[in-house]
């Protein structure tokens, strides 16, 4: 009974949304005001990239109002695509553009809200300060097995990697990697947090994460001379990028819209720098 | 009031309807009935896991895709989804455990029932029981931090390997072990320990050449369900065994666990080959499990104490 | 020569012993190290005040309150369902069943015990899945779904601990009640189940204890790393040993790792508390019925 009396209230709000959004970005503090009006559930899940953002928007949502509830899984793009997919959650994160087979499939609708970079890092112990695309392409194959051979010290490579629903990995994969091979005994971690815990850990590791991630516990190596910062991944220098989408299954529900408004605003646009991305509006 | 004659004095009651339907006995079948049907639930519950499998994994035989499946190389993004590595990783680890774990387990309980002086006995058989109740997800959070570097520094790689995961999971396993093994000798007949003390046998000398051989089932139970127990672990292979899907080739390389592999890979495209894959894994489980129990059945052990057996 | 196997043995099980105490110790004073410092109302509640974060006015963002409530939520809801079950299925086996019933049965719930959990999570995810595009589009993971495939994970304890109660009783027990007339279910309900009350109940409690400290079904079906304090059934939720695993994978900074080495604490003592109440019961019990000599 409560819950109809919830939904009935969320309709009517949402034609009072519709006719709101209707109007041109709204002030300042709109986007969370917005906010107070609304209740229930956002479940969002996916991408490790996004989750950073994803929880600093919903703890400013939650303190503004309470009864909203917000839950932030990770998993991978691929989980992302999955869960808005078959609608088991509202928002599903995805770090790579999706395939035109899975927006036919599930009616699923991109926000792209920024830019980030991929980029290859190795331990800060590590010498190795840049590699080539073919040292890259090699390393990961496999092929290149102990860091002397790229100016390192005499020690073997340890390779880390992601596993198949990361979408990190599927643009590391294609843009630098080419498709090419990669070998089989690279250890599988399943997050970009766990990337970054692991390389920091490891003196001989070498693996990939987006650069809004890189902080002092890891190094980020330059690429064919490009140095991996996100101004380069917006300008072009640095080719190994992508963006972070947010997706629906179909029109979103007011709230996910109300969500998805507020993280493309200008009142998201901080949140999404704090954490080393470059917002899409910018 | 006379005791009705169709009621024996037998523990297990024949399934006969009673020919009185009033009074008490029409409460005796419905609680009967009640009771039965809380039985079926846990039949229930076994079918709809193998219905469920068997379900999800059908299009993969459906597809012609079962030979795929059964080969060695997982790499989907070239349409490879061999789960044999991963098959290969679990039976490797858990054997291993296993190799650790059991001759522990029988010193432990050598030194329970004859090798330990008296005092020491109860305070070890304590410490035996506080072990089974260290979750598994702290087993593998300590040898995050204290066990891979550790192998990462003696014997390279990355640390997170086929040893680590190993030696975690004997830890796990041991207990179960320990319990089972202890159980099984405490249940030696009292006249047997008696004609033996008589005898003047010391007690290692009563456990090694009288109990033990006595204890043969017990010991091969310990064996195959603490086995069982390791190859159905999931967190500490997904924590600490680097999940590699290869077949590793020294003990400081990665593997990947059957139950690892389907708690990363759960996560992929419903609906494509290697989302179907996992639930091959699962029947391969399901199936190794069953296998277990049948062969524990044959070997006529008995009902293995609750707490012993984890999943 | 079978001296000095006999020696060796002693030897043997000295080392093992000590062997076994060493490492825990290690283990247990490196998680006591760590984790002790960490133990106080910022684990728990992080920036949230104490008052707002415990009755969930305020969310509570850096601590692990929601894992808590979390997993107490899970635990009730499974032993809701499994107790009932279990102890009557248990009930069943051990007086009712024929032999073959028995047979069948009894391999049924040995199956189910040695299945590994992770294809319980499975199941319910798949269950899921399937409903929603059949039944009830409008199923999710979350709470109930967990508790379903948690109690189907601890229903077997609760079953063989009660068949092992029961049939650990002295069969003059079984044969008094029903000699001097009661029904085989008041016999039960006045007589034996009572007795049996303290073995059951440390089955009970060992199930609980299992679906406190189980992370594999709950990964599959509705556990996720942020979820707050869970408003209905359906609803993602957080879990203790959820975040231990994800604290130690994917920790951003020191403080949230001494965070993951306070929740490991704290899930050890819940869980170590529990077991050691069901085994003090277990012996209790043991004691009262066991006819052995020895109960070391």
């Amino acid at each position: 009974m409560k819950l109809r009396q919830t939904w009935q209230f969320i309709v009517i709000t949402a034609l009072c949304c519709g006719l709101m959004s209707l109007c041109p970005t709204p002030g300042r503090a709109g986007a969370l005001e917005s906010f107070k009006a609304l209740d229930g559930t956002l479940d969002i899940a996916g991408g490790t990239a996004h989750i950073p953002v994803m929880q600093d928007a919903a703890k400013n949502i939650m303190q503004v109002n309470p009864k909203i509830r917000i839950t932030i899984a990770g998993g991978g793009s691929g989980v992302g695509v999955q869960k808005v997919g078959e609608g088991l959650v509202a928002i599903g994160n995805t770090g790579r553009a999706l395939t035109p087979e899975e927006v036919s499939r599930y009616g699923l609708k991109s926000f792209p809200f920024a830019i980030d970079g991929v980029a290859v890092a190795v331990n800060p112990a590590n010498p190795v300060g840049a590699l080539t695309s073919e040292q890259a392409q090699a390393i990961f194959a496999g092929k290149i097995t102990n860091w002397k051979a790229v100016g390192g010290k005499d020690a073997p490579i340890n390779l880390y990697g992601r596993d198949e629903a990361s979408g990190t990995r599927e643009v590391f994969w294609g843009k630098l990697l080419k498709k090419g091979p990669v070998a089989e005994k690279t250890n599988i971690v399943a997050s970009n947090g766990a990337m970054k815990v692991a390389i920091a850990q490891d003196p001989g590791a070498i693996g990939y994460l987006g650069i809004g991630h890189v902080d002092q516990t890891v190094t980020a190596v330059k690429l064919d001379g490009a140095e991996p910062t996100q101004e380069n991944a917006k300008n072009g220098t640095y080719p190994i990028t992508r963006k972070l989408y947010m997706n629906t299954k179909g029109e979103p529900t007011p709230l996910a819209r109300a969500f998805i408004d507020y993280i493309l605003s200008p009142e998201g646009a901080p949140i999404i720098q704090k954490h080393g991305y470059i917002p899409v509006q910018q | 009031m006379t005791v009705p004659d169709d009621h024996s004095l037998n523990l297990a009651w024949r399934r006969r309807s009673p020919r009185q339907v009033e009074g008490p006995f029409c409460r005796e079948k419905v609680v009967r009935v009640m009771l039965a049907g809380a039985m079926l639930s846990a039949a229930l519950g076994v079918a709809a896991i193998l219905g469920f499998l068997a379900y999800f994994a059908w299009p993969l035989v459906a597809g012609g895709h079962l030979s795929q499946v059964f080969s060695w190389h997982w790499q989907p993004v070239r349409g490879q989804f061999g789960i044999l590595p991963m098959l290969a990783g679990s039976l490797l680890l858990t054997l291993s455990a296993v190799l650790a774990a059991y001759p522990l387990a029988m010193g432990l309980c050598g030194f329970v029932h004859g090798a330990g002086r008296g005092p020491w006995v109860r305070p070890v058989l304590a410490l035996i029981h506080f072990m089974t109740g260290i979750p598994t997800v702290v087993y593998g959070f300590v040898s995050v931090f204290v066990l891979v570097p550790r192998i990462r520094q003696w014997l390279g790689g990355t640390g997170y390997s086929w040893l680590a995961a190993s030696l975690t999971l004997s830890l796990l396993i041991l207990p179960t072990m320990v319990l089972l093994i202890h159980t099984q000798l405490r249940q030696t007949d009292s006249r047997v320990r008696l004609a033996a003390a008589a005898l003047g046998l010391t007690p290692v000398q009563e456990l090694l050449w009288v109990r033990l051989p006595q204890a043969s089932q017990g010991l091969w139970a310990a064996l195959i369900l603490g086995w069982s127990r390791a190859l159905g672990d999931t967190l500490i292979a997904l924590m600490l065994s680097g999940n590699a899907p290869q077949v590793p080739q020294a003990v400081a390389d990665s593997l990947r666990a059957l139950t690892a592999h389907i708690a990363l890979v759960v996560a992929t495209d419903v609906g494509s080959a290697a989302y179907h894959s996992i639930f091959a894994c699962g029947l391969i489980l399901f199936a190794i499990s069953a296998a277990v129990n049948l062969t524990l059945r044959r070997l006529q052990a008995p009902v293995a104490a609750p707490h012993h057996t984890h999943g | 020569m079978a001296e000095r196997l006999e020696r060796l043995f002693t030897g043997f099980a000295w080392s093992a012993v000590l062997g076994l105490g060493a490492v825990l110790a290690g283990l247990m004073i490196f998680l006591v190290q760590r984790g002790l410092p960490s133990l106080g109302t910022a684990l728990f509640f992080g920036s949230t005040p104490v008052a707002e974060g415990l009755m969930g006015r305020l969310p509570v963002w850096d601590g692990i309150w929601p894992a808590c409530v979390g997993t107490f939520l899970l635990v009730v809801l499974a032993s809701l369902i499994a107790i009932p079950l279990g102890v009557a299925g248990g009930v069943y086996l051990a007086v009712y069943a024929s032999r073959r019933e028995r047979r069948v049965y009894g391999f049924l719930v040995d199956l189910l015990a040695g299945m590994p959990s992770i294809l319980m999570g499975l199941f319910g995810f798949a269950l899921i899945l399937l409903l929603r595009k059949t039944l009830l589009p409008s199923a999710n993971t979350g709470l109930l779904l967990a508790a379903g495939c948690l109690s189907l994970l601890v229903l077997p304890y609760l079953i063989m601990t009660t068949q092992t109660a029961l049939l650990g009783l002295p069969s003059a027990l079984h044969l008094t009640g029903l000699s001097l007339g009661l029904t085989p279910w008041q016999n039960l309900s006045r007589v034996l189940l009572p007795a049996a009350g303290r073995g059951i109940m440390s089955g009970v409690i060992l199930a609980v204890g299992r679906a406190a400290e189980d992370t594999a079904v709950i990964l599959l079906t509705g556990v996720v790393a942020n979820a707050g304090l869970p408003h209905s059934w359906t609803d993602r939720f957080e879990a203790l040993p959820f975040t231990i695993y994800y604290l130690a994978a994917e920790h951003r900074s020191a403080a949230e790792l001494d965070r993951g080495f306070g929740t490991a604490l704290v899930l050890l003592g819940l869980t170590a508390l529990l077991f050691l109440w069901a085994y003090g019961l277990q012996r209790t019990f043991a004691r009262r019925w066991d006819r052995r000599v020895n109960l070391p």
